[in-house]
C-alpha cells in the first residue's frame, strides 16, 4: 500500500535536497556524483536543487550532531508535503563509528522520520541510484526484512 | 640556515632560567617547557625575529601525569625544516594563560578551542566566544578533561547561545548558512552588507564536531584510530590517516619500511588529484559553468576506480596502519597506474586550455576574492590559499615525509592572491602530481610494505605534518600506556583557511561571496536560506538558488560586455 501511495505522491520526477548533518563529505561527494556524466541520475528525473522548499526528498548523510539539531528540524519543516528523507550511508543510519560519541545524538531516525536507508561508507553511487529507484518504486527490493526470534541456550546445547 | 641545535642555543640564551625542560625528540623537532609569563615575550621573539609561523595550540589534560594541564603552542620554520612545541603548563586551580591572538590572529580559533575543550581561558583574547561546543552545551563541562567520559551527554542548557557580533551602523544583515545545497560541512556565515558591497563577516561553525579526538584518547587503540582518522574527511581521509601513523611512527620510534613511503606518495598524490578536479567542477558549477563540472568530474571518475582496484574501496581506503600500508601496489597494476594518470592528463590538458582562453571567467575570477600576502601570514593560511597569495608554503618541501624527500618536483606559487591564482595554483599542482606518481612507480623498491614489531613507549611526543589537496594537515600525538595516545590533536588545513574568510570577501559584491569562499575549497554555494534584513523593518527572504542565479547572472552580464566589446573592435 505503501508503494502505491509513494507511486502516486512521486509520479514523476523527485527533486532531492541534500544535507550533511555532521558527515565527512564522503557521502555527499558520492551523491554530487550521482548526477555527473557517468551515472547520470537526472535521466530518472532526480534532480538535487538548491533550496528544501522545491525539494520533495530530502537527503540526509551524517550523525547528527547537538549543534545541528535545531538546524535539521528546521530544514524538515520547511520541506513541503509529502516528503521523503532517506538517510544516506553508515552514520546516517544509526550513528556509524560516533554513535556514542558525547556530542553525537545518534542516526538521522533519533531525530526525523527515515523513510529508506541507504548504507556504505560512503555508498557507491550505484547504491545510491539503487536505494533512490527502489524508493520510487522503479526496481524492486532484493531483501527482505528479519525478524529475529530469542531462543533459549538450552536449545544450542542439546543439539 | 638555523639548524636544531642552533635554535636550542639560541632560545637559551635569550631566555636564561626560563625555559624549564628542552629536549630535541626527532631532528628538527624540537620540544620545549616554559614558565607561564614567558609565553608572550618567547612567541613573539620565535615568531618576529626568528621568522617561526604559528600552527596550532594544543590543551591537553595531564593531570595524571604531573597535576597539571598543559597549553602546548607548536611553531613552525618551513626554511629550515623545524618544528617547536612550547609547552606551558597551567595550575588546575587557577586555569588561566596569556593569549598571544594580540600578537597574531591566526591563533585565535585555536585558544578557543582549548578554551573550549580543556578549560584553560586564555586572558585577553579579544573574541572570547564559544567556538566548538554546541549551543545547548553546559557551562563548566569540559569534554577533553579526562575525568569526562567520552559518552557522557550533559543536559541541554539553552541559554549558552552564541551571539554573533552586530552589524556595523547602517549595515544589512545576511545570514548564510548553516546548510549548503550542495556539499562539505555545515557552517554559518554572518554576512554585513551596504547594498551590495560586503562590510565584514562574523562565523559559527563546528556543527560537525564529532568528538574525535576524544574517542582517540579514551576507547580506540592506535590501530584503530587509522580507520577513525580516514573518517575526519571523505575528500582527504588519507592525508589524516597517513599524518596520524607518521606521528605516531614518529614518537615511537617505528622504521617504516621504503616501499610502503612510496605506495603512501602515490595514494596521497591520487587523492590530490581526484580532489583537485572536483574542486575546479564545483567551482565551475559556482560561476555557473556547468560544462566545467561535468567534464572535470567525468575526467575525474577513473581515478575513483583506479583506487578501488588498489585498495578495495573508492574511497575511506583503509590502507594505513602504524608501522606501514595494508595493501601492495603490484607489478601488475603499474600498466593501469599509468594508463589511467596518462588519460587525466590529457583530457585535463584540454580542459585546462579551454578554461584558460575563457575570457568570462578571467573577468569572473580575476582580482576576486584578493587575501594579500600579510593578511595571509597574519592568519596563518596554508596550502593554495597561502601559495595562492605568494607564501612559498608546502609541507611535501618543508617538513618532508613518506617519500617526497627523494622526488622532483616543483611547487606552485602565484603572487596575485585573487581566486584566479588560486584556481591556477591547484591546476598546476595535478599536473604535478601525476609527475609525482610516475616517478614514485619507477622508483618503488621492492620488499615489505609493513612492519610487524612495533612497541610504542609511553609519554613521548611527536608532531607530523602532511600536505593535504586543501593545505597543510598537523597532527600531534602524546604516547599512552594502555596501546592508545594519551592525547592526540588534529588541526585540518581549512582550520586557519576558514578563519580569513573576512578579509577575503570584505569589499567584494554579494554575487561573488560563492566564489570567493568556494576559492578556499571549504565550502562554496550558499544556503537553505538567505534573509536579507533591513535596519527598520523590511524583510525578505532569498534561497540558495537566488544567490547562485545572482553569481551566474553576472557571469551572462559579463559575457554580454565581453562580446559587446569584440562587436565594437
Amino acid at each position: 500500500m505503501f508503494k502505491n501511495l509513494l507511486h502516486n505522491c512521486f509520479k514523476k520526477s523527485i527533486w532531492v535536497y541534500n544535507t550533511n548533518t555532521g558527515a565527512c563529505n564522503g557521502c555527499d561527494i558520492e551523491v554530487i556524483n550521482v548526477l555527473t556524466p557517468y551515472y547520470d541520475a537526472e535521466r530518472f528525473g532526480i534532480k538535487l536543487v538548491g533550496t528544501p522548499r522545491h525539494a520533495d526528498a530530502l537527503l540526509v548523510s551524517g550523525p547528527v550532531t547537538r549543534q545541528v539539531v535545531p538546524a535539521l528540524k528546521n530544514l524538515y519543516d520547511s520541506v513541503p508535503d509529502p516528503k521523503l528523507v532517506i538517510a544516506i550511508g553508515s552514520c546516517a543510519m544509526g550513528g556509524g563509528i560516533w554513535y556514542n560519541s558525547y556530542n553525537v545524538l545518534g542516526g538521522v531516525d533519533k531525530i526525523l522520520p527515515v523513510d529508506f536507508f541507504i548504507p556504505g561508507c560512503p555508498p557507491r553511487p550505484e547504491a545510491i541510484l539503487y536505494g533512490v529507484a527502489v524508493a520510487l518504486g522503479l526496481v524492486k527490493k532484493k531483501v527482505a526484512p528479519v525478524t529475529l526470534k530469542e531462543e533459549s541456550p538450552e536449545k544450542w546445547l542439546k543439539s | 640556515m638555523l639548524t636544531g641545535t642552533q635554535l636550542i642555543s639560541d632560545l637559551i640564551t635569550n631566555f636564561d632560567g626560563q625555559i624549564t625542560h628542552l629536549e630535541e625528540t626527532a631532528p628538527g623537532k624540537i620540544f620545549i617547557t616554559i614558565e607561564p609569563e614567558t609565553l608572550t615575550p618567547l612567541a613573539d621573539y620565535v615568531m618576529n625575529n626568528l621568522g617561526f609561523r604559528f600552527v596550532v595550540n594544543v590543551g591537553s589534560d595531564e593531570v595524571q601525569l604531573h597535576g597539571n594541564y598543559v597549553i602546548s603552542h607548536i611553531f613552525s620554520h618551513d626554511e629550515n625544516k623545524l618544528f617547536l612545541c612550547v609547552r606551558v603548563h597551567v595550575d588546575p586551580a587557577n586555569p588561566f594563560i596569556d593569549s598571544i591572538t594580540p600578537l597574531i590572529s591566526g591563533a585565535n580559533w585555536a585558544e578557543r578551542e582549548a578554551r573550549d575543550m580543556v578549560g584553560v581561558h586564555p586572558k585577553n583574547h579579544p573574541d572570547p566566544r564559544r567556538l566548538i561546543l554546541a549551543d545547548d552545551w553546559p557551562d563548566g563541562v569540559y569534554p577533553l578533561r579526562k575525568d569526562f567520559p567520552y559518552d557522557r551527554k550533559p543536559p541541554s542548557q539553552p541559554k549558552n547561545r552564541v551571539k554573533l557580533k552586530p552589524p556595523p551602523e547602517g549595515a544589512k544583515v545576511v545570514p548564510i548558512g548553516p546548510f549548503f545545497p550542495v556539499l562539505e560541512e555545515p557552517a554559518y556565515f554572518k554576512v554585513f552588507v551596504e547594498g551590495e558591497k560586503i562590510v565584514g563577516c562574523d562565523y559559527r561553525g563546528f556543527y560537525s564536531h564529532r568528538g574525535i579526538e576524544k574517542m582517540g584518547d579514551d576507547v580506540l587503540t592506535y590501530n584503530q584510530i587509522c580507520f577513525i582518522a580516514e573518517r575526519i574527511c571523505g575528500i582527504c581521509g588519507f592525508v589524516h590517516s597517513s599524518c596520524y601513523c607518521q606521528a605516531v611512527e614518529e614518537a615511537g620510534g617505528v622504521e617504516v619500511p621504503p616501499r610502503a613511503q612510496y605506495i603512501r606518495t602515490i595514494m596521497l598524490e591520487l587523492e590530490r588529484i581526484h580532489s583537485h578536479l572536483l574542486w575546479l567542477g564545483i567551482a565551475g558549477h559556482i560561476i555557473g559553468f556547468d560544462t566545467v563540472l561535468m567534464q572535470s568530474w567525468r575526467i575525474r571518475e577513473p581515478v575513483m576506480w583506479l583506487c578501488e582496484q588498489i585498495t578495495g574501496n573508492r574511497k575511506t581506503y583503509g590502507m594505513n596502519l602504524v608501522g606501514g600500508v595494508r595493501r601492495d601496489i603490484p607489478k601488475e597494476l603499474h600498466p593501469k597506474v599509468h594508463e589511467t594518470i596518462d588519460k587525466i592528463e590529457k583530457e585535463t590538458k584540454a580542459l585546462v586550455n579551454a578554461i584558460l582562453g575563457d575570457t568570462s571567467l578571467h573577468a569572473r575570477l580575476k582580482n576576486v576574492g584578493v587575501l594579500s600576502k600579510a593578511d595571509a601570514l597574519d592568519k596563518c593560511v596554508v596550502g593554495p590559499v597561502a601559495r595562492g597569495s605568494g607564501v612559498n608554503i608546502d609541507s611535501r618541501i618543508d617538513h618532508p615525509y613518506a617519500a617526497y624527500d627523494k622526488l622532483d618536483f616543483k611547487i606552485a606559487v602565484h603572487e596575485e592572491g585573487c581566486c584566479w591564482a588560486r584556481t591556477l595554483v591547484r591546476l598546476e599542482e595535478l599536473f604535478e602530481a601525476i609527475r609525482i606518481i610516475q616517478q614514485a612507480l619507477r622508483d618503488m623498491p621492492e620488499g615489505e610494505i609493513m612492519t610487524h614489531e612495533i612497541e610504542i613507549p609511553p609519554n613521548r611526543e611527536a608532531i607530523c605534518a602532511v600536505e593535504a589537496p586543501r593545505g597543510e594537515a598537523v597532527h600531534y600525538v602524546l604516547t599512552g600506556s594502555e596501546n592508545r595516545p594519551y592525547r592526540w590533536k588534529v588541526r585540518a588545513p581549512t582550520y586557519p583557511n576558514l578563519q580569513a574568510v573576512p578579509p577575503i570577501i570584505k569589499n567584494e559584491e554579494i554575487a561573488d561571496v560563492p566564489i570567493a569562499i568556494g576559492s578556499l575549497d571549504p565550502c562554496f554555494s550558499c544556503t537553505e536560506r538567505m534573509i536579507v534584513v533591513n535596519n527598520k523593518t523590511d524583510e525578505e527572504t532569498w534561497n540558495s538558488q537566488d544567490l547562485i542565479r545572482l553569481s551566474r547572472e553576472k557571469t551572462e552580464k559579463i559575457k554580454k560586455m565581453i562580446s559587446g566589446k569584440s562587436n565594437h573592435v
